[in-house]
């Protein structure tokens, strides 16, 4: 397997020179390849990407995001999934293809302020992203507390082969749902689990690229260092 | 009150605040100041001290100046009532509202803005305190504060101005010899890819002269970059080591 | 329409908490945010002071300089407090002219430093009925986290406690800038602002943003050092009992007596 090639880097920086291949947060000036956003480059095999440390969200069709009710127009509900895009869930996806509901048989499924789990089914910037609840795991989130976190943390939250969230799930008793909209639904039943579980989540989201972050919350949560060691870089 | 020629100078070309011709002021770059604010960033260069702070990309309203192909840059600079010698009128000046649109127009080339149609970034700037040179000041917070809060950019704008005091070409001019002295000539450029995005001239030079002045500002434009670069990996890489 | 029902959630949520004697941030029904005062911010102004209050932030600049009286005010000096919510401070900010609430924000800030008399304006003349020195009291709300009254109020305060006043002499009639000598400005007592809103039954003080956007009603009571109240501001869709108005005047008091200590120790 090839090494991953990493760096810092600020837009307008040169991360490399070559017949590369450019991909997210970067473009091709000449034969030069260059990061448009604060944070860590990578060069693996031909291409290049920068993984971005802020921003907001930027929908990407199949990302599972926690959307909340804002609205229904009609023959659909309107969605604030934390961008600059408002999300479109269609009727027909819910109620099938024959049925026309109204705008209360629409409020009756899924009310204004509701918490759903989606799928971003299309995205391709001329239209606002359209969603789906069709899958297994998808639908109204009944119960829990939404944290909010920067959505450039999102993977550090999961870790490597989701180690990071199964330290907070075993340790916690809790269940996290995680949007890669930034947006993560925790249930639990122990309010001393729910307290511990919001506050590993906010401490990832404020220490994401900081050495040590696994050591510090597995010591917040009193989980006993040895277990669970993957990560992705410490 | 008018200062002299000698005031302005000294014969060794010391300045009247002791500066070398070619010194820069004090800069200084903090990154992240806001709560509400996408990105925000806040500048003292020399007396100046500036807050910029980024929203977007967002709604635009009214819908119809939304571009239905491309984000919109909308900028806002605007100066303190207490920011300035006589206190100033809060209303926009038509000054503040002219430095509004060169600076829009000197960050449009870094911004990636096809990425984001029917959406708008808004830039808002403060002048808390202003000492000579303010607008350049002005956009490197907010260059710096569109990278804080994650709008694509080709490149940061990094902006310096050079003048003509006493008869020589200075660079980084200050209040005094901005009043008193002979040219004043803001450049921003974006440093990685090497194109001037604001010129401005106010004064008499000589081709000579507005050939070295625009190198001297440039020069000093490259200098702002690696604060304004520092400033980036201090907040986001903590001690910047790879 | 949405946004009032998301509110109402919203609105549940912190009823819920207030049941049981608290508020989101863990704080008590009176209990204030950690309140940070800096003087001497802005160099080039007569004076100056960044206060944050949780997570408002206003910067305040003071400028002195020699004016025309009002007419018929020929004694006084003159003394004009202005607030403004700067766009970068919330994203619903939008840059214009002041709407409604802006204004009524400068308004209030300026009637409580106004009528308690912080500074006697009789010592403000040059010459009287035709120069005397304007004192400009300018607010800029930098971050706008809730409950901007207190917060603009006391860092207009910190200004004028920490602000020099220049010394003009009389030449032919005319103020004349002496240079390199400066007083302290004639201040007679600390006014102190609370602000309190309710939520139901509820009345809790310096709110936040969030509280504010689901209160029923706000009050703001300005108190000077002997104890006395000397300005009052009901704000909000829906009213207060009698009963609820007087407690929070004493309320008012109490707070401002400990605000007042932290003022004390500007001076």
């Amino acid at each position: 397997m090839m090494d991953v090639k990493r760096r810092y880097v600020i837009p307008g920086d040169v991360i490399a020179t070559g017949p590369l291949r450019p991909e997210q947060n970067v473009y091709q000036d000449g034969d030069r390849m260059i990061s448009t956003c604060v944070g860590i480059s990578e060069i693996f095999e031909n291409s290049v990407k920068v993984i971005p440390l802020t921003g907001g969200y930027m929908p990407k069709t199949n990302d599972l995001v926690i959307g909340k009710v804002i609205g229904t127009s009609p023959l659909s509900w309107e969605f604030d999934i934390n961008s600059c895009f408002v999300g479109f869930l269609p009727a027909q996806d819910v109620f099938g293809r024959d049925y026309s509901p109204t705008k209360d048989e629409l409020r009756q499924r899924l009310d204004i302020g509701d918490l759903v789990a989606t799928r971003i089914a299309n995205f391709d910037r001329s239209r606002d992203p359209l969603l789906t609840v069709q899958d297994r795991d998808l639908g109204k989130i009944e119960s829990g507390e939404l944290v909010e976190i920067s959505p450039s943390k999102v993977p550090r939250l999961i870790g490597k082969r989701g180690s990071m969230i199964q330290t907070i799930e075993m340790a916690t008793k809790a269940i996290i749902t995680i949007g890669q909209n930034g947006w993560i639904v925790i249930s639990c039943d122990d309010s001393e689990g729910l307290l511990k579980a919001v506050e590993a989540v906010k401490m990832i989201d404020a220490l994401a690229h900081t050495p040590n972050l696994t050591e510090r919350v597995k010591s917040m949560l009193g989980v006993p260092d040895g277990e669970n060691n993957d990560t992705i870089n410490d | 009150m008018v200062k002299t020629m000698t005031q302005l100078m000294t014969e060794d070309g010391i300045r009247c605040d002791g500066r070398r011709l070619d010194e820069l002021r004090n800069i200084s770059i903090k990154v992240g100041v806001l709560k509400n604010a996408d990105g925000s960033a806040y500048i003292e260069f020399g007396k100046n001290k500036i807050l910029a702070g980024v929203f977007g990309p967002r709604d635009v309203h009214p819908k119809h100046m939304a571009n239905p192909d491309s984000g919109i840059l909308r900028c806002r600079y605007h100066m303190s009532p207490f920011s300035v010698t006589e206190r100033k009128n809060p209303a926009p000046s038509r000054r503040e509202i002219e430095i509004s649109k060169v600076i829009k127009e000197a960050l449009q080339p870094a911004v990636i803005l096809k990425d984001y149609p029917r959406t708008v970034i808004d830039v808002f700037i403060e002048v808390l305190q202003a000492d000579g040179g303010s607008r350049c000041a002005a956009l490197d917070a907010a260059a710096v504060a569109l990278a804080d809060a994650g709008i694509p950019m080709r490149d940061l704008v990094s902006a310096c101005a050079a003048g003509k005091v006493a008869d020589r070409i200075v660079l980084d001019v200050n209040n005094e010899e901005d009043q008193e002295g002979q040219a004043d000539m803001p450049v921003a450029l974006m440093p990685n890819i090497g194109k001037v995005t604001l010129l401005q001239l106010d004064g008499m030079l000589k081709p000579e002269e507005f050939k070295t002045c625009m190198q001297t500002a440039l020069v000093g434009c490259k200098r702002v970059y690696e604060v304004q670069r520092k400033a980036l990996m201090e907040k986001y890489f903590q001690n910047g080591e790879q | 329409m949405n946004s009032q029902i998301l509110d109402q959630l919203k609105r549940d949520k912190i009823l819920d908490l207030l049941k049981t004697g608290k508020r989101i941030d863990g704080r008590t029904l009176d209990e204030q945010r950690p309140l940070i005062i800096e003087t001497g911010v802005i160099p080039k102004a007569n004076g100056s002071a960044r206060v944050k209050l949780g997570n408002t932030e206003i910067i305040t600049g003071v400028k002195i300089q020699p004016d025309k009286p009002f007419p018929d005010l020929g004694d006084k000096g003159i003394l004009i407090c202005t607030a403004e919510i700067l766009p970068l401070a919330d994203p619903n900010a939008e840059p214009g002219p002041p709407n409604e609430e802006v204004i009524e924000l400068a308004r209030v800030v300026d009637r409580g430093i106004r009528e308690t008399e912080m500074i006697d304006l009789h010592q403000l003349v040059l010459i009287e009925d035709k120069s005397v020195i304007g004192m400009f009291i300018d607010s800029s709300v930098i971050d706008s986290g809730g409950n901007l009254f207190d917060a603009c109020s006391y860092a207009s305060v910190a200004g004028i406690l920490s602000c020099t006043v220049p010394k003009w002499e009389i030449k032919d009639d005319a103020p004349v800038l002496v240079e390199g000598i400066t007083s302290k400005p004639p201040i007679k007592t600390l006014p102190v602002s609370v602000t309190m809103a309710r939520i139901g039954d509820y009345i809790i003080v310096d709110p936040t943003k969030d509280e504010e956007s689901c209160m029923d009603g706000r009050i703001t009571i300005t108190t000077n050092s002997d104890g006395n109240i000397c300005a009052v501001q009901k704000g909000g869709s829906d009213g207060f009992t009698a009963e609820q108005l007087l407690q929070c005047a004493e309320t008012a008091l109490t707070v401002g007596r400990k605000i007042r200590k932290q003022f004390e120790q500007l001076m």
